[in-house]
Order: C-alpha cells, then sequence, then structure tokens
C-alpha cells in the first residue's frame, strides 16, 4: 500500500498568457519505511517535486497524497532537509533543534525539549558543538545540524532535497552512513533527490529518473535489489551495483541528448561580423607589430 | 603553559573587545603589549597611528598659524588655545554656577563656616585683584609710554606734512583766482581754467593719500598693544571676576539663603503672634492673622526653592542629549513597528509609500515650525501643567527624588524632540521595511514547514533576521536627529547646545567666537560617541561576525 501518493501532478509558473510547466503528469507511489531516490540533472525541476510533495508549492493539477489524505501546505509530519541548510543564523545549533521540537511538541517542559535536542544532537554527533552558531560550522556540520532539526519533528516522511550535493566527497560519504545508520535503525519513508547515481545506488531501495525539463516526467523505475546494510567498501565489487551505476548512467546520458537534439532545432545562427577597428593611428614608431585584434581571430 | 593560556584569553578578550567597539586603531599597541610579532605592530602603529596624530597636529598648527591672521567683526579667528581656554572659564562659570547653588541651601553651622570661608577667600582676592590691577596699569602704562615714543615722530611727520600741503594749497587757490579774474574779464580762455581745477583736485587726492598712509600707521600702533598688556588685562580681569563671584557668594550666604528667608519669616511670625495676644479690637487681631498666614506660606516655599540657575554649555549638552535621546525613542517606537508592517505587507507598503516619500524631504525647520504650533495647543499654561509640573518637581511622591528634575522640561524640549523623531524616523522605518522584506526565502520556508504562527514567526524568524538592518537604520537615525536637534534648538530658542551657540552669536563678547567654536567640537564629540555606540549595538545583533552591516 503506498503512504506517500503523486498523482497525475503537474507544476506550472508564470502568468496565465505564458505558463511554462515545470513537472508535467507526475505519478509516484512511495510504500511506508520505503527510501526512494529521485535522480536527476540539475534545472530538471527537483526541487520543484521536493516542494511539491513537502507542500510548500501547491501542484498547478492532480493531487498530493500522504496516507490516504490530501496534502494541503506544509507541515511538521513531513520533515524537509533542504539543499542549502536553512539553519537560521542567529541561533546556536541547540537553539535551532529545539525552536523545531518546541513547535512540533508544544506540550513537553523545558527539560524534555533540553532532552530531546540533546538527543538528536548526538545522534548526528554534534554534541560538540551544540553552542556554535552556523557561521562557525563547516557545511557538513552545518548539514548535520540539519539533519538533526529535521529528525527532531519525528516526521513520518523525511524529504531530502540534495542534502550532500554541497559537500565535499569524503564529508559526504561519512554523512551518507550517518544517515543510512539512522534510517536502518529508525526506519521511516524517505524521498531523497539527489544527482549522484553512486549516492542513489548506495542508499535508496528504488531509484526514479526524472527527466530533462521543462515539462519533466518520471522515467521508469529502477529497483535496487541490494542486501541492506550495503558496505560502501565491497560495494564496487558487487555485480548488481556495477550493473545498475552503469544503466542508470547510460540512461540518464541518453535523457540528456535527447532534450539536446531536442534543443537543436532552435539554435539561432549568428551573424557574421567582424569589429571594425575604431583605434586611432598613432604617430609615434611602434616596436613591436600590433597584435590582431582579439575577436577577429575568434 | 597554563600561564599563558591566561594571557592568550585575556588578548584575545581584549582584541574581540575592540573589534566589536569598532576602534580598530588599537588593536596593534594590544598586540605589541603581548608581543606578538613586534616588528609588524610598530610599523602599524606608525602607520596607523602616529601618522595620523602627526597629521592632527599639522592641522592645529596650520590653524595656530592661520587663525589670527583673520580679522572680523567678532575679533579674530580663536586659536587652539584659546579654545582651550574658553573651556577652562566655561567650567570655571559651571563651578561657580554649583557653589552658589549650594550656597543657597546650606544652613546652620555650615553656613557659617562657609561664610567664613569665603570672607577669607575674598579678602585674599581682593588684595590680589589689587595687585594684579596695578600691574596691569603699570604695563599698559608702560607700553602706553613705548607707543607713543613710537607714534611721536610720525605724528610730527603727519603735522609738517600737513602743514606744507596747507601752504601749498593756499598757493594753488591763489593761482586759480587770478586765473578766475582773467576768465571773468575775457583775457582767458574757460577750458584753462576747468584744467586747473581738475589738476587742483588730483593734487589734493594724491597729498590725503600720503596723509592716510601716516595716519592708518599711527592707527594700527594704537589698536595693537603689545601681548603682555593683554594679558596683564586679562588676568586682572579673571581675578575681579572672582571677586565678583565671591562677593555674590557672600550676599547669597547672609541674605538670600533658603533657611535664612525662611528663618526670618518665622521671626516675623513669632512677633505677629505676640503682637496678636497683645491685641484688643477685632480689626488688629485679623489683621495680625492675616500677616501670619502671609508669612507662614512664604516660610514654607522658601523652604523649598532652589537657586535659579544659569545656563552653561555643559548643562545645554545634559539638555541635548535628553532631548535627542526622547527624539530617538519617539522615532524608534514609531519606525520598527510600521518598518516591520511595510516589509511584512506590501498593501501596507503600497499604502504608506506615498507618505513616506512626500514627507522624508521636508526639512527639519518646517517640521519644527509646524511641531512648534501643534504642541503649543496642547500646552496654553506649561506652568501648571500636570506633565511639566510633575517632571520638575523635586521629588516624586514627597521621597523619590526626581532624576529629571534638572532638565527643567518644558514645551520647547517637547518640539524639539518631535521634530528631531520626524526626521530620523525614515532612515529607520526604510531600513526596517527593507530588512524585513528581504529576509531569506529558506528562512521563511522553515517556518512553513514548522508551521509557525504568526506571532512566532514574527519574533523567532523576522525580526532577528532582520535586526541588523533595523540597527544600521537606528544608527543613521541617531546621527540625523543629533544634526537636527542642534538647528532646532538654534532656531526655536530651546535650550540645548544650539541655544548656546546661537546666544553666543547673538551677544557678542570678546570670548564668543571661541566658545562657539568650543560646542562646535562638544557637537562632534557627542556625536561621535552616539555613533561608536550604535555601531557596538548593531555588531552585537549582528549574527554573521558582523562583516555583512559593517
Amino acid at each position: 500500500m503506498s503512504f506517500l501518493e503523486l498523482d497525475q501532478v503537474s507544476v506550472a509558473f508564470g502568468p496565465a498568457g505564458n505558463r511554462t510547466e515545470v513537472l508535467s503528469d507526475l505519478n509516484l507511489k512511495v510504500a511506508e519505511n520505503e527510501f526512494v531516490a529521485v535522480i536527476g540533472f540539475s534545472g530538471s525541476g527537483k526541487s520543484t517535486l521536493i516542494n511539491t510533495l513537502s507542500g510548500l508549492e501547491p501542484p498547478s493539477t492532480g493531487e498530493v497524497r500522504m496516507a490516504g489524505r490530501r496534502v494541503t501546505g506544509p507541515g511538521p509530519d513531513r520533515g524537509l532537509m533542504f539543499q542549502n541548510y536553512s539553519l537560521l543564523p542567529w541561533l546556536s545549533v541547540n537553539e535551532n533543534v529545539a525552536l523545531a521540537v518546541r513547535t512540533a511538541f508544544p506540550r513537553l517542559s523545558k527539560a524534555e525539549v533540553a532532552d530531546k535536542v540533546a538527543h538528536y544532537v548526538r545522534m548526528v554527533k554534534l554534541d560538540h558543538a551544540g553552542d556554535k552558531k552556523p557561521h562557525e560550522l563547516s557545511g557538513g556540520m552545518r548539514q548535520r545540524a540539519s539533519l538533526a532539526r529535521t529528525l527532531s519533528l519525528d516526521p513520518q516522511v523525511l524529504l531530502l532535497d540534495e542534502p550532500l550535493s554541497a559537500l565535499d566527497a569524503l564529508t559526504r560519504s561519512e554523512l551518507q552512513d550517518q544517515i543510512l545508520n539512522i534510517w536502518e535503525t529508525d526506519r521511516r519513508t524517505v524521498v531523497m533527490i539527489t544527482n549522484d547515481v553512486d549516492e542513489a545506488v548506495l542508499m535508496a531501495d528504488r531509484i526514479i529518473p526524472l527527466t530533462m525539463g521543462p515539462g519533466a516526467t518520471l522515467a521508469e523505475e529502477f529497483a535496487v535489489n541490494m542486501a541492506r546494510p550495503r558496505d560502501r567498501h565491497t560495494l564496487n565489487d558487487h555485480p548488481e551495483y556495477m550493473r545498475l551505476k552503469s544503466e542508470i548512467t547510460s540512461f540518464m546520458m541518453h535523457l540528456n541528448k535527447e532534450s539536446k537534439e531536442l534543443t537543436a532545432g532552435k539554435v539561432v545562427p549568428m551573424p557574421d561580423i567582424r569589429p571594425r577597428d575604431f583605434s586611432l593611428p598613432s604617430a609615434t614608431p611602434r616596436l613591436k607589430p600590433r597584435a590582431q585584434h582579439p575577436t577577429s581571430a575568434a | 603553559m597554563a600561564d599563558s593560556s591566561i594571557k592568550d584569553k585575556i588578548k584575545y578578550a581584549l582584541l574581540k573587545g575592540i573589534d566589536v567597539s569598532g576602534f580598530k586603531v588599537l588593536d596593534p599597541p594590544v598586540r605589541l603589549a603581548f608581543g606578538e610579532e613586534p616588528q609588524k605592530q610598530v610599523r602599524d602603529i606608525a602607520k596607523y597611528m602616529v601618522l595620523p596624530i602627526l597629521f592632527v597636529l599639522a592641522c592645529l598648527g596650520i590653524w595656530t598659524v592661520m587663525g589670527p591672521n583673520h580679522k572680523t567683526k567678532s575679533g579674530e579667528v580663536p586659536t587652539p588655545a584659546k579654545i582651550l581656554t574658553a573651556y577652562e572659564d566655561n567650567k570655571r562659570f559651571d563651578e561657580r554656577q554649583e557653589e552658589k547653588a549650594s550656597d543657597f541651601i546650606v544652613e546652620g553651622a555650615e553656613r557659617e563656616a562657609t561664610l567664613a570661608e569665603a570672607e577669607a577667600e575674598l579678602a585674599r582676592l581682593e588684595a590680589e585683584a589689587a595687585r594684579l590691577g596695578e600691574l596691569s596699569d603699570e604695563i599698559a602704562a608702560a607700553a602706553k609710554e613705548q607707543m607713543d615714543a613710537r607714534i611721536a615722530p610720525l605724528r610730527s611727520e603727519l603735522e609738517s606734512l600737513k602743514a606744507k600741503h596747507g601752504e601749498l594749497e593756499d598757493q594753488r587757490e591763489a593761482e586759480m583766482t587770478a586765473l578766475a579774474g582773467k576768465v571773468a574779464e575775457k583775457q582767458a580762455e574757460p577750458a584753462e581754467l576747468v584744467a586747473m581745477v581738475r589738476e587742483h583736485e588730483k593734487i589734493e587726492d594724491a597729498e590725503g593719500a600720503t596723509e592716510d598712509v601716516i595716519e592708518s600707521r599711527i592707527d594700527e600702533i594704537l589698536a595693537n598693544p603689545p601681548e603682555e598688556v593683554k594679558e596683564a588685562q586679562m588676568a586682572a580681569n579673571r581675578v575681579a571676576d572672582e571677586v565678583q563671584h565671591y562677593k555674590k557668594r557672600i550676599a547669597i550666604l547672609t541674605n538670600e539663603n533658603r533657611n535664612v528667608k525662611e528663618a526670618e519669616y518665622l521671626e516675623k511670625i513669632a512677633k505677629d503672634e505676640a503682637e496678636l495676644a497683645a491685641a484688643t479690637e477685632p480689626k488688629k487681631v485679623i489683621r495680625e492673622a492675616k500677616s501670619i498666614a502671609r508669612n507662614a506660606e512664604r516660610a514654607e516655599s522658601a523652604t523649598t526653592q532652589t537657586y535659579p540657575r544659569t545656563a552653561t554649555i555643559f548643562w545645554q549638552t545634559k539638555r541635548s542629549l535628553a532631548t535627542v535621546f526622547v527624539g530617538f525613542l519617539i522615532a524608534a517606537a514609531l519606525a520598527i513597528p510600521i518598518g516591520i508592517m511595510c516589509g511584512l505587507n506590501r498593501i501596507v507598503m503600497a499604502c504608506l509609500t506615498p507618505i513616506i516619500s512626500i514627507f522624508r524631504p521636508v526639512s527639519p525647520v518646517v517640521w519644527l515650525l509646524i511641531f512648534q504650533i501643534i504642541i503649543g495647543a496642547f500646552f496654553p499654561d506649561p506652568e501648571k501643567h500636570p506633565l511639566f509640573v510633575s517632571l520638575n518637581q523635586d521629588k516624586w511622591f514627597g521621597w523619590l527624588p526626581n532624576p529629571v528634575a534638572f532638565l527643567q522640561t518644558n514645551p520647547a524640549m517637547i518640539f524639539s524632540a518631535c521634530t528631531v523623531a520626524m526626521c530620523a524616523l525614515w532612515p529607520a522605518l526604510v531600513n526596517t521595511a527593507l530588512g524585513v522584506s528581504s529576509i531569506d526565502k529558506d528562512h521563511m520556508n522553515v517556518a512553513k514547514v514548522l508551521r509557525l504562527g504568526f506571532w512566532s514567526r514574527l519574533f523567532k524568524i523576522v525580526i532577528p533576521s532582520s535586526l541588523p538592518l533595523v540597527f544600521a537604520g537606528l544608527r543613521i537615525s541617531l546621527g540625523v536627529g543629533w544634526m537636527v536637534l542642534i538647528a532646532a534648538e538654534a532656531l526655536s530658542s530651546s535650550d540645548g547646545l544650539g541655544k548656546f551657540v546661537w546666544d553666543e552669536y547673538q551677544n557678542g563678547s570678546s570670548q564668543s567666537f571661541a566658545n562657539i567654536i568650543l560646542a562646535c567640537f562638544v557637537v562632534g564629540i557627542i556625536g561621535f560617541f552616539l555613533d561608536r555606540i550604535m555601531i557596538f549595538l548593531q555588531r552585537l545583533v549582528s549574527f554573521d561576525d558582523g562583516s555583512a552591516t559593517a
């Protein structure tokens, strides 16, 4: 049974006369406690998709359903982790998490809130930096703080919007492991947006490519039939991993090529014009012959 | 190890304090004191401390040299040394007010002691004044002799020149008369006579000019007595002033002191009471009773009286600060809520934009006049208005000392503050609106995901994130307010530094010019510190190292 569902969803922007459809006819069913990765090129509408799932961006047509009920707006039951952390810069890590805890659980006493904050901050291994402000943290630490804030809402669905794309490779793999660890000990439904095939194959149960925008839609899915926990060190020898990786990569490359061919007809040939030389004739003798005008050569 | 880490902590605490307060120039000396890269610090001190100080000293030097060369109607431009003297004199003036005020209320044995002291001091000062007066006269006499010696040859030269010119003139007159006779007899051409008259006038002018040269030399000598004469005169005047002050003090201590007055009235009451007891006629009895009642009232009012001080520059400064503070608070209290509403809601912004656009460029002078009329209508009889009565009474509820009594609040202060508020409003308002409307969209998304209500969205997201810009606006507002206030006070004669400057300009004593320049420095230095305070607050509320709003 599907827990989170997109039913014929389209999202369009712009004034009525000149609407651009970013996403069209999206259908997606995510089962409870399933880890789904949506993979796509940048600019294909990935963030719009996650915003639609979270309720920040209402669909133009179709509907988003969670546990059978229509989603009408954002809420703490769908924890959204932003691509650029979105920590409040005037609050420390603990205070950022506490703000989320207090709004998700308004009945908790002060001590209970503090306990919960400490729990989630420890979970992402930030307890040594709980009193630091975001600008004092590295990118990885900020993303961990953002993860702690999202988790502290105790959401039924985790929506991860390219959570690791701004990080360096080492920090990235460390955080991937952390997210997987947390997910495996405390299962819940996850939709992750990514542009990294390796990351998708390593983490997800299913991988769904998003075709090129505008008017992007979801393509045929790839099921990842690999046992968990997956060990990144032996993964490169895993035949299934290698197969999936090459299949998805070639599928994505194909998508890219297709979209380029689609737009190829729109290329406008530039007029063949050379800039005229307006420089004043020089009276003094020059030591070097004047260089060719740079643009005329090009 | 532990020792050095404590040292490091102190060092970094100091550097942090310097950074937050914005006195970056003190950074190298602190680092030098802790022995960090001494060569670099010495170089930095030379570049950023020694050179600027030398530059300022050079400016003062140019001022000292150039100032006296420019003669104005209010005397020559005072040198920095004279400004310093003006400061000293203003300080002494303020102290005298303080002494007289305390003489006015001192009582009992203490009064006697103070009186004795003052009398002894007066005797000493009178002797001193006599000595200095004589000295000054001697010096003046000597200088006069010297000047006379210098003038005498010029005078005699002028005399002889005048005599010679007179003779020559008589000669020419005679020639002209002779020629005129011939013209009358038609023996000569009239044109010849006209030419002669013109020639005569030219010569006369030339002779007058040579006389003038000598006369102006004499005047110059007379107008510039030697420096030591002026100095001796000033020293004598200063002591004479002091003598006057002590005479006044003694008068206060013996007669005007409020306790002395009260005792006088009480004595009268006792006398009246005795007469009343002895009186037999009803008419006389009622007269005595009336007199007792009147004197009792006088005695009572005498006990609460204070000495009517004359305004000094220090008091005017305090009053200006109070006024600008009140105006600034009004401006902030209006600008921040309105700015937040404008930033949150585009309709509110659209409604207020025409009002802001039209009123922002209006000159403070216009606001001053408008508020003067409006505020004046609120307080037809300010002396008795409860607001001013309560603000100016000595004690609240009969026991709580009133900390603002010394300001002597009046409607002028209120409308000056309103003018300040009206002009200081706009930068804070516009900046607040900008800060609120330019909140990071991601932060608003966080608020949406957390489903924060309006108020927690306002207090947890909107206000904290716009605070740095709000404070940047408030800083500009305070600067504008301080500038506007001085002008408003000068124009409206509301007590404060502006009025001080205006009064000095109007009364034109020998020290006025120096006092005006002194006030200029006071205004500047206070404005500087107000700005520093705002920078400090701004850095406290900024969350990204203060770099974005520095």
